[in-house]
């Protein structure tokens, strides 16, 4: 109990440091004109990040997703051993791959782990198993792209907060067409910015109409998918989004961190981590789930 | 197959170093590093990086792979950065002085018309960040090399992380070996019932969805496994109480000093970005350049 307390007040005093600094940072940035805070920034909007995930923990404290005892534990470690070990092995053996695709199939295990155990096991299994794949390889550490895998684990958890699997594709279904409504409605409002490439003023009401055709193409998949199992749509949606989220806020951090243009975070970093990992994980985390409840009804556990 | 840690124990003053104290002086500078785009100032962040570096004393053959990839990912990134117009946050620059213009070239197929102006701020810019994510690297780059993988939950758990997920890190480590010696065993299984990782065929679909007997068995394995560990940790009353480690880290002089530092650096960086030193540095040879062209 006293134990309890006592995290729940050092997490009330982080949040409560978190605040002040995100006040100062919006106050220095409304005097300055947000030109004397550059390094800054990308520390907020992280402090921003944390705040609005910290708000989604408060308001979901009592589920059941969010415990942490012995079992959560152990599968913590050994789903981030597994990451780290076939981080390691299919980075090292020679596998073949096709076109510019390669085939990276251990993102399964943080989308699988995080599905079936909960976001805080999914979070570790990708965060900390990212961290071991790069020890035993020897690549250094990056911490953006830590939190980065880890937020592929943590996403597919976000399930385990649903009364059930229908009501969580139902409530993806609705983020997804009202997210879409939003980007296409700003385009269509202000479609003439400097592109990318030129940096010369151009239309892009097209990726509207692109983004819009997507919507509908990942709205009617569900339904597509709902039909052969509710447990292949939720997996395979929820480990889609947890992925766009995961390497889209690497991609986005290393504008900060690494100074890369838009373009290059999109087509240098997004578009080849995510694409081949969004099929893997397609393929691959389904037949893991598959498994896992054959095993699941034999044992009784 | 036989999975080995880059960690070796070498008698160096970086090794010596608490491993606390070492990553939050890491984070201090990476922090840091990433409030400027003056080339100078980024140099100074690089020598410190190195200096860390070569205190470690690597040599080139254990590190080889590492700075082959990196240097790849470095080099295509900044190049690609170059190539597609103002990098990093729009106010790094505002103004262009054009060196040269390449093209228009066309592109096959598509046929679009791309231009590219080198211009000195364009240019000064690439080298900035090259030299910003080689420092980010080297800094990251030695840690797995010179710490020691059995100190990783004690570490984190002083940096403050809860009992259970320090644990649960101490723990993966340990697992690593096993699991290593679980696909091993499992690969040669299935290569005696004719599989073959090395030639998979058909369509990548097909190709994905045959690593599955490789995938599958491991990690249910290992699953099923972890029932026995769960059950024994159960039975000696695991996170009942406050956790004990078998090696205990404590902050020694140079330890606390390498954190004042850090912290020194990341408030100066931060002072000195906040009155608008360490903007693009343009130098003027670059600019005569410019204009003479």
């Amino acid at each position: 109990m006293t134990a309890g307390r006592s995290t729940s007040n050092r997490a009330i005093l982080w949040l409560v440091v978190l605040a002040a600094f995100v006040v100062l940072m919006a106050l220095a940035s409304f005097l300055t004109s947000g030109d004397k805070i550059r390094g800054l920034a990308p520390i907020a909007v992280t402090a921003i990040g944390l705040i609005g995930v910290f708000v989604v923990y408060l308001l979901t404290a009592r589920s059941d997703a969010w415990e942490v005892g012995t079992r959560q534990v152990v599968y913590m470690a050994i789903g981030a051993a597994l990451y780290g070990v076939f981080n390691y092995i299919f980075n090292t053996i020679p596998m073949p791959s096709v076109s510019q695709v390669a085939l990276r199939p251990s993102v399964c295990i943080p989308v699988f782990f995080g599905y079936v155990f909960g976001p805080v096991v999914g979070f570790f299994t990708g965060a900390v198993g990212n961290i071991l794949g790069d020890f035993i390889t020897g690549w250094g550490v990056y911490p953006a792209w830590d939190i980065a895998n880890g937020l592929m684990g943590f996403v597919p958890g976000l399930i385990m907060l649903f009364a059930d699997k229908k009501r969580s594709l139902n409530f993806l279904t609705g983020l997804v067409a009202v997210l879409i409504a939003i980007t296409a409605i700003l385009v269509f409002l202000n479609p003439r910015v400097p592109g990318p490439w030129t940096g010369e003023i151009e239309d892009f009401s097209f990726w509207a109409w692109a983004f819009i055709v997507g919507g509908v193409v990942v709205i009617a998949g569900r339904f597509v998918l709902e039909q052969a199992s509710v447990d292949l749509a939720a997996i395979n949606l929820w480990g889609t989004l947890g992925i766009i989220v995961g390497i889209g806020f690497a991609a986005i951090s290393d504008i900060w961190i690494n100074g890369y243009s838009f373009a290059t975070a999109i087509i240098g970093e997004f578009a080849p981590a995510a694409g081949p990992n969004i099929l893997n994980s397609m393929i691959l985390s389904p037949i893991l789930l598959a498994a896992y409840q054959a095993i699941q009804s034999r044992t009784g556990r | 197959m036989l999975i080995a840690w880059r960690y070796r124990e070498r008698d160096t003053i970086i090794q010596r170093l608490d491993p606390r104290a070492r990553i939050l002086f890491m984070l201090a500078v990476l922090f840091s590093v990433i409030q400027f785009w003056d080339l100078r100032i980024e140099l100074v962040f690089l020598g410190i990086a190195v200096a860390q570096y070569a205190l470690a004393r690597l040599t080139w053959r254990e590190t080889r792979r590492a700075w082959i990839l990196v240097s790849f990912i470095i080099l295509f990134m900044t190049t690609l950065t170059f190539l597609t117009g103002r990098g990093g946050v729009e106010y790094a620059y505002y103004e262009e002085h054009l060196i040269r213009r390449l093209g228009p070239l066309s592109l096959p197929i598509v046929g679009w018309q791309i231009s590219i102006n080198i211009t000195a701020e364009k240019s000064i810019f690439a080298v900035s960040q090259l030299v910003r994510m080689y420092t980010i690297t080297i800094m990251g780059l030695t840690i797995p090399y010179t710490v020691d993988p059995s100190l990783y939950g004690a570490t984190f758990r002083g940096l403050g992380l809860p009992d259970k997920f320090a644990y649960a890190m101490d723990l993966a480590f340990r697992f690593v070996p096993t699991l290593g010696r679980d696909f091993s065993i499992t690969l040669d299984s299935q290569r005696a019932r004719g599989y073959e990782v090395e030639k998979l065929s058909g369509g990548i679909v097909s190709q994905i969805r045959r690593l599955a007997p490789l995938l599958v068995p491991v990690t249910i394995n290992a699953i099923v496994g972890a029932e026995d560990i769960i059950d024994a940790m159960d039975l000696r009353a695991f996170g009942i109480g406050p956790r004990t480690w078998v090696r205990q880290l404590t902050y020694r002089r140079a330890d606390k000093a390498l954190i004042a530092a850090g912290v020194l650096i990341f408030v100066a960086s931060t002072v000195l970005a906040f009155i608008g030193i360490g903007k693009l540095w343009v130098p003027d040879a670059l600019l005569r350049l410019a204009t003479t062209s």
